[in-house]
């Protein structure tokens, strides 16, 4: 991609090592000569082994412990064998198809939201023009390093109808009080806020990053050429940042569609199932009911569209060159 | 033209309220006393009940404790994985072995399983070895991160080979190279890296909640969740627990956020 | 060669050691049941129970650990809801990993019972039946399992009444103790609304809690529930159908506060927005000391009937101490319980330190049960309770598929309360949803 090093103070600041690839003209990418390779065969498999190791007990074996559970009912001593029937009752399941509901909607609302919001906070970062910028910086990130329960206890009481801290600011501006987290419609908004609070600052960063690893000569060439910043930003800004967006929308897709952390403590997945979410409603089925067998045909059902979606997005952008 | 400096600047620092917003309010909250945590309007000023939420918080969960035991679990865990991940993510981009490609595609494949799924056959087989309520229980499983080694490997992969080649002419093993030169080129995402697990770490809840028995093991996301019983919660406890679990954290992106934003640099922006 | 590993050799070494975790791993599969279990009478035993009912557990241990030298006894506070994800992992991994004593609520043991067989230990073996009589009435067929064993003994019970603020009816110029009915209450609540602006109780309307003990209520008071004692589904019976009216009729009569959101129920009772609170036995001590400036205001009476002239009394939940299958030291763990549980004084003890209402009816003979209570304006406040229990309410029947039950009636009751549905039509649709999902019948 780039012939020089990319610019920018973060990067040259890294670390005292970091001036060692700088002598090195970082273009080519020879392989290693094939001998060497043949008399070092091991090395790589000694390299892997820690991430193979880890990857068949923690990753696989639960993965295709659970895969055949999908496939059987009961549970404990009375487990036994039941083909494709969980398959079967869920496509015959409402509350699958509202969990589904719900879970595309977030994911058709949030993700673009979200994600257009990050791009919008990233350019404003990356300005020249803007002050303060490590400031706003850390604040916009600072959100995406809660977790679950903190973020729960916190927007559970921000949110509460009478004495929540979104209703008093929102009463300065006289609207009226908000029933969130109450009311299916406002729910849903309510959770999506959440989600969007939480992580837009991570995808602006990431973006961030990106920005400062396109070349400036190309921004000066376009300059030269007489472009606007409008189209400076379809002609260069976006096809540079092509990897980047396309792993955030893969991460957020896989994010949101299984989504559980905001439901699960925020609303329960209520009311009256507006925002019962796939993953909510497979840890109802394994944790309150007891049916494990459905649960996990729950998951594989959700991983099979995981899979088709990622693939599709990929498909989308990773080859229009 | 002139006014989008001010504009763009006004801008963001009306984003940069609304993500710090809820946490000063939380930190406000925290200083409450518990029946003033619901009051309208919301207490925007800190309360003197900081100390009181806190020595209610010692006696029922024992939060040194809970603290100490949520540091070693996110540190080893980091150590942990930062190590796995740069072995991994090393082999990747510089060696060609069979099975490589397979064991990457499924390696990310697993990403498409949801983790709640995967809890079951996981704490069965951690009954099986004898470590449950272990301080390992809850470490082993974050090990392997498909994100991490994939973002090892997309950085390492930029590495130019001659520098590498360089060093093995000079009769350096593979983990001096590493050592050496991997590592120290590589700091930024590195760092990047560690901090993503880290946060993990540090947060996570549904798992540390199943695989630990004793409160003296429990993490602070456990602890906090147990404080939570029928009608009888103490709010600004909650609270403050919440918001002593954001400050150490917080702290370690306040040392590492130079390095990060390089590091994410050099690992998701390459091909 | 710096490296000594052939290929051939780590080949090997990967492939032995994933068997050994693969074998290992079917091993802990194959062994569900009680293959873990064991009879042991001595030893250190773990108790898993929630905030205060661990406290008040935590009083028990010096009396027994005295009385039963050799055995000790470890209290550990989950949190509730967390404590139900625990057990439920440890029964699904075959009972291992389990406390030896595990405090469970009526709203998930026939769910564990009938799911997991062989999780809970056989108390019968040790005698528990001899227990049968001991307790309150309606909780016993709760404990036994379908292999007609004991597999757990009650602790707590917490029997209906109705907190009413003796204040707002005096100002509205109404009697409370003539109202015996919520026909009545419906038809005076308008009264103390408009004399206080009190509403008369208060719902989380959109079930964000899944809190559905009132609308369960109102059908104990009918001797109904979500299911018959053929666990045959009633969930859109005339009781049920009855119980979501009156509901409904207090929201059109603008009645029902909403008290969704954390804190919101104890902010309303503390401005005294609200008249009344239908709420069980622990909530005696509860009121006391979270709005002890409301002292003398309060009074309680047994719950009006959900039809005119219908009965008065009704169990709103228990809990119960089980022992693990997997225990190794069963018989210690069966001990502690049986110490705990029956013996009158340590039951009263944990009552006054934890407000755990105790079932064990040998407990209610302690004059405190008819002490007066300064906060009631003297009035016996848990004598009407224990009066209540002496009435007699059926048992109910849980079933293994309470949670579901549970759900869809939330959802009903949701849809009924922010959405305007009709209430027979809301629970017809839930009780054929619960038909599809659990294959049970609906009752005719």
């Amino acid at each position: 991609m780039a012939l020089a090093p990319p610019p920018g103070p973060t990067r040259a600041a890294g670390a005292a090592g970091a001036a060692a690839p700088a002598a090195v003209p970082p273009a080519g990418r020879r392989r290693p000569a094939r001998r060497r390779q043949l008399t070092r065969h091991s090395v790589p498999y000694l390299l892997i082994m820690p991430a193979v190791l880890g990857f068949a007990v923690f990753k696989a074996y639960p993965v295709a412990d659970s895969l055949l559970i999908s496939f059987t009912t009961g549970n404990d001593a009375d487990s036994h064998f039941a083909g494709l029937a969980n398959y079967r009752r869920l496509l015959a399941d409402p509350l699958f198809w509202t969990a589904l509901r719900n879970t595309g909607l977030i994911l058709a609302v949030q993700v673009p939201l979200m994600l257009g919001l990050a791009l919008l906070v990233a350019l404003g970062l990356n300005s020249t023009k803007v002050r303060l910028r490590a400031l706003w910086r850390l604040g916009v990130f600072v959100p995406s390093l809660t977790g679950l329960v903190a973020a729960g206890v916190m927007f559970s009481v921000i949110l509460n109808r009478d004495a929540g801290l979104l209703n008093w600011v929102l009463s300065l501006f006289g609207v009226d009080r908000v029933n969130w987290l109450g009311s299916p419609v406002w729910a849903r908004v309510g959770v999506v806020l959440v989600i969007t609070w939480h992580y837009t600052g991570y995808n602006a960063v990431m973006y961030l990053a990106g920005l400062q690893g396109i070349p400036t000569e190309l921004y000066e060439a376009a300059m030269v050429d007489g472009a606007g910043p409008v189209r400076r930003f379809t002609a260069i800004t976006l096809p540079q940042l092509r990897p980047i967006l396309l792993l955030t929308v893969v991460l957020s897709t896989i994010g949101t569609l299984q989504l559980f952390d905001e439901p699960y403590v925020l609303t329960g997945g209520g009311p009256d199932n507006a925002t019962l979410t796939v993953t909510m409603y497979l840890y109802d089925n394994g944790f309150k009911y007891f049916d494990f067998g459905y649960a996990s045909a729950l998951a594989y059902a959700l991983a099979l569209l995981v899979s088709v979606l990622g693939i599709v997005q990929v498909r989308l952008m990773g080859e229009r060159r | 033209m002139k006014a989008r400096g001010p504009l763009l600047t006004l801008l963001l620092a009306g984003a940069f309220g609304l993500c710090v917003g809820p946490f000063y309010w939380l930190a406000v909250a925290a200083t409450q006393d518990d029946k003033d945590v619901f009051s309208w309007p919301p207490a925007l000023l800190p309360g003197g009940h900081l100390m009181e939420n806190l020595r209610g918080l010692q006696e029922s969960v024992g939060l040194t404790r809970v603290l100490l035991n949520t540091l070693v679990v996110a540190g080893v865990q980091t150590v942990g994985a930062v190590t796995v991940s740069v072995l991994a993510g090393y082999a990747f981009a510089k060696f060609e072995f069979r099975g490589r490609n397979l064991f990457f595609v499924l390696l990310l494949s697993t990403l498409v399983v949801p983790d709640t799924v995967m809890l079951i056959p996981i704490f069965k087989m951690m009954m099986t070895f004898g470590l449950i309520d272990s301080y390992q229980s809850v470490i082993l499983p974050g090990l392997v991160t498909p994100f991490g080694i994939f973002l090892m490997r997309q950085s390492l992969r930029s590495m130019p080979d001659e520098l590498l080649d360089a060093a093995r002419v000079d009769g350096a093993g593979e983990l001096r190279v590493l050592r050496q030169i991997v590592i120290p080129v590589n700091r930024p995402v590195i760092a990047a890296l560690a901090l993503f697990v880290f946060l993990g770490g540090w947060n996570q809840f549904v798992w540390p909640l199943i695989a630990l028995r004793s409160p003296e093991m429990y993490t602070l996301p456990v602890a906090t969740a147990t404080l939570q019983g029928l009608s009888t919660t103490n709010y600004a406890q909650v609270l403050l627990a919440g918001a002593i679990a954001a400050v150490p954290v917080m702290a370690l992106f306040l040392v590492l956020q130079r390095q990060f934003i390089s590091g994410l640099l050099a690992g998701a922006t390459k091909e | 060669m710096p490296h000594p590993l052939s290929r051939r050799q780590l080949l090997q070494l990967t492939a032995a050691s994933a068997a050994g975790l693969g074998l290992s791993a079917c091993g802990a599969g194959g062994s569900s049941g009680d293959a873990a279990g064991g009879d042991g009478d001595s030893g250190r035993i773990t108790v898993w129970s929630w905030t205060t009912a661990a406290e008040a557990l935590r009083g028990v241990v010096p009396s027994f650990e005295r009385d039963n030298p050799g055995i000790q006894v470890d209290i550990q506070d989950v949190g509730n809801p967390a404590i139900w994800d625990k057990i439920t992992v440890g029964l699904a991994s075959g009972g291992k990993g389990l406390a030896d004593v595990l405090h469970i609520g009526v709203d998930y043991l026939p769910g564990y019972l009938e799911k997991f067989p062989n999780g809970l230990a056989d108390l019968s073996r040790y005698g528990a039946d001899r227990y049968q009589d001991a307790f309150a009435q309606g909780l016993w067929p709760t404990v036994v399992g379908k292999d007609k064993a004991v597999h757990a003994l009650p602790w707590e019970v917490n029997p209906l009444g109705l907190f009413y603020r003796q204040d707002h009816f005096e100002r509205a110029g109404v009697d409370p103790t003539a109202l015996t009915s919520w026909d009545d209450l419906i038809a005076a609540g308008p009264k103390v609304l408009a004399a206080t602006g009190a509403q008369l109780l208060g719902l989380d309307k959109p079930g964000t809690t899944q809190d559905m003990d009132f609308f369960q209520n109102l059908m104990q008071l009918q001797d109904a529930f979500y299911f018959d004692h053929d666990g045959r589904i009633t969930l859109a019976g005339p009781a049920a159908v009855q119980a979501l009216t009156v509901i409904k009729r207090l929201n059109d009569a603008g009645l029902l506060a909403d008290t969704a959101g954390q804190g919101t129920w104890k902010r309303l009772v503390g401005e005294g927005k609200l008249a009344t609170a239908p709420y069980p036995a622990w909530a005696v001590e509860y009121l006391a000391t979270k709005f002890p400036d409301q002292s003398g205001k309060w009074r309680v009476m047994q719950p009006p009937a959900a039809v005119p002239g219908g009965g008065r009394s009704a169990i709103v939940n228990s809990t119960y101490l089980a022992v693990a299958a997997a225990s190794k030291r069963r018989r210690a763990a069966w001990r502690f319980v049986e110490y705990a549980l029956t013996k009158p004084a340590e039951i009263n003890r944990m009552f006054t330190s934890g407000g755990v209402f105790p079932a064990l009816t040998a407990a209610y003979a302690d004059p405190m049960f008819a002490a007066p209570n300064a906060f009631y304006g003297g009035q016996s406040a848990l004598k009407s309770f224990v009066d209540s229990l002496g009435a007699g309410s059926g048992a109910t029947n849980f079933t293994g598929d309470y949670a579901r039950a549970l759900k869809l009636a939330s959802d009903a009751q949701s849809q009924v309360l922010l959405k305007g549905a009709d209430p027979a039509s809301a629970l017809k649709d839930a009780a054929r949803q619960l038909a599809q999902q659990t294959g049970r019948q609906l009752a005719a």
